[in-house]
């Protein structure tokens, strides 16, 4: 149905034991929307992230995928549709890349172990994405040989060999030396462009600026302020968010 | 006195050869087998069935906390009362240094199994690879590499403590070298002997784990 959204997050709770993360966070994404998240340290955008992802349980609250029940909790246990768990992915902050394989192997060991790709059809497909990312070269180097960059955006061409309908993205950036951060940035501002929506979070306002269709300030487990970049960053209406980003913006000078 | 002879040892080079054979097949066999079961007990030893966890950990430990030579004698006398036939030296000196292959060895799993980052099965949760996939493609390729430094080294530890089984009466190097001392009156020469020969085959496997873990490390340093 055209008017589902693509994601919808409702009334979320979560816990670490005591420790309360979500109070009924409430979230929805169009199919154009780039969300970025920010918030401050500690305050669950890793959690969220991991949730959607479908690697966490939860303590209340339902999320919808294209208007179909994807995480609910039901009873005493969180049940997560593993159908539609597919066509979400994630890009982690340390690359995580299989450190015993070569780079095509890395692309190409989930398409075919998992979703019954053929091996040179999945190898053809890695070659493309390689290509597309300049990394052609490196496809039978040992992740250990690359930068960390180039790290980066192989996992990033992992996550898209299985054609996801949304991509994750907790501080990719973080662990990267400031020189490389550019080549990671680049490649998200081109799927970007190419219209894959995303769910990003990065402590990098200039960044989050340029690639956001909508920013979500996120705080106290519930979402402060949620609206256009030139609104959140520039011009919040919230004096929680306008506290944050003040901050964010002071350190950076 | 008796002046020092170096060359003594050298008029029984064949014998000696036929010792370091029977160390070397044994020590081999033992490897092969202890690798397996040490595995298979590293995996026991994680079950989520309580009793087979106690049986693995009390197997490791017994046989990681008494003297070799004690099992070996154990097994030695134990062996035919179980099975009710006499299996012959060989075959008990097998199951003992398996045994004592197998628990050591189960402990080297059980630490590279850990050492896997966590990360690696979020990653594999976010790629839909599940179950035996990842058991079978990440696991267990990564615990395998992980594990072949100390592996090696396992394997040196098992071939410097197979010279327990001439204790038993096999015909190892051990055996034969002490024999011939006690035949010739030359203990000195023949142990020196016996300790060169035991270190030529010992020294460089011990180089060569160097050499293979600080390769696996560079691979591993993602
Ligand atoms: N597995 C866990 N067990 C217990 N507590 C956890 C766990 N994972 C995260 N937490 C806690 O939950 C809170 C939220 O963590 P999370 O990583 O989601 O924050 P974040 O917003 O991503 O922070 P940062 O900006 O530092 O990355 C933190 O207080 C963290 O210590
Ligand atoms: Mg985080």
């Amino acid at each position: 149905m055209a008017q589902d959204k693509l994601l919808k997050i409702h009334n979320l709770h979560k816990s670490y034991g005591d420790l309360e993360i979500f109070k009924g966070l409430t979230l929805s994404m169009d199919r154009g929307d780039r969300l970025v998240i920010i918030g401050p340290s500690g305050g669950g955008k890793s959690t969220l992230l991991r949730i959607v992802m479908g690697l966490e349980d939860i303590v209340g609250g339902d999320i919808y995928m294209d208007g179909k029940p994807y995480i609910l909790r039901d009873g005493a246990k969180t049940k997560i549709d593993r159908k539609l768990q597919a066509r979400v992915g994630m890009v982690f902050q340390h690359y995580t890349l299989f450190p015993h394989l070569d780079i095509l192997r890395n692309l190409t060991l989930a398409p075919v172990k998992t979703r019954g790709m053929s091996r040179a059809e999945a190898e053809e497909k890695a070659m493309g994405l390689l290509t597309r990312f300049g990394l052609d070269a490196k496809a039978h180097a040992y992740p250990s040989q690359l930068s960390g960059g180039q790290k980066q955006r192989v996992a990033i061409a992992r996550a898209l060999m299985l054609d996801p309908d949304l991509l994750l993205f907790d501080e990719v950036t973080s662990a990267l030396d400031p020189e490389l951060v550019a080549e990671v940035e680049a490649v998200m501002m081109e799927l970007a462009e190419a219209g894959m929506p995303m769910m990003i979070v990065t402590h990098d306002m200039h960044f989050a600026r340029n690639i956001a269709s909508r920013v979500v300030f996120a705080a106290g487990g519930v979402v402060v302020e949620d609206g256009p970049p030139e609104q959140v960053l520039d011009a919040p209406q919230v004096a929680r968010t306008r506290e944050f980003v003040e901050r964010v913006f002071a350190k950076k000078r | 006195m008796m002046h020092f002879d170096p060359m003594v040892p050298f008029k029984y080079w064949d014998a000696l050869l036929i010792g370091l054979w029977m160390s070397l097949r044994l020590t081999l066999i033992c490897l092969a087998l202890g690798i397996a079961l040490g595995f298979l007990t590293s995996q026991a030893r994680r079950s989520r069935f309580m009793p087979l966890r106690a049986l693995a950990t009390f197997y490791v430990e017994l046989f990681r906390g008494t003297p070799v030579l004690i099992q070996l004698f154990w097994i030695f006398y134990c062996l035919p009362l179980l099975l009710g036939f006499e299996p012959g030296n060989f075959a008990s000196a097998v199951v003992a240094l398996t045994l004592y292959a197998g628990a050591i060895t189960s402990e080297t799993f059980r630490a590279s199994l850990k050492s896997i980052p966590r990360e690696q099965y979020d990653t594999c949760r976010a790629l839909g690879i599940t179950g035996m996939s990842l058991a079978l493609w990440v696991v267990l390729p990564q615990a395998l590499l992980r594990a072949i430094p100390t592996l090696l080294s396992n394997a040196v530890a098992l071939f410097k403590e197979s010279a327990l089984i001439s204790a038993v009466g096999m015909a190892d190097l051990m055996f034969i070298g002490s024999s011939i001392s006690n035949r010739t009156g030359r203990p000195v020469e023949m142990l020196t002997a016996i300790a060169v020969i035991y270190f030529a085959v010992a020294f460089p496997l011990t180089r060569i784990v160097g050499r293979v873990e600080a390769r696996i490390l560079r691979r591993l340093a993602v």
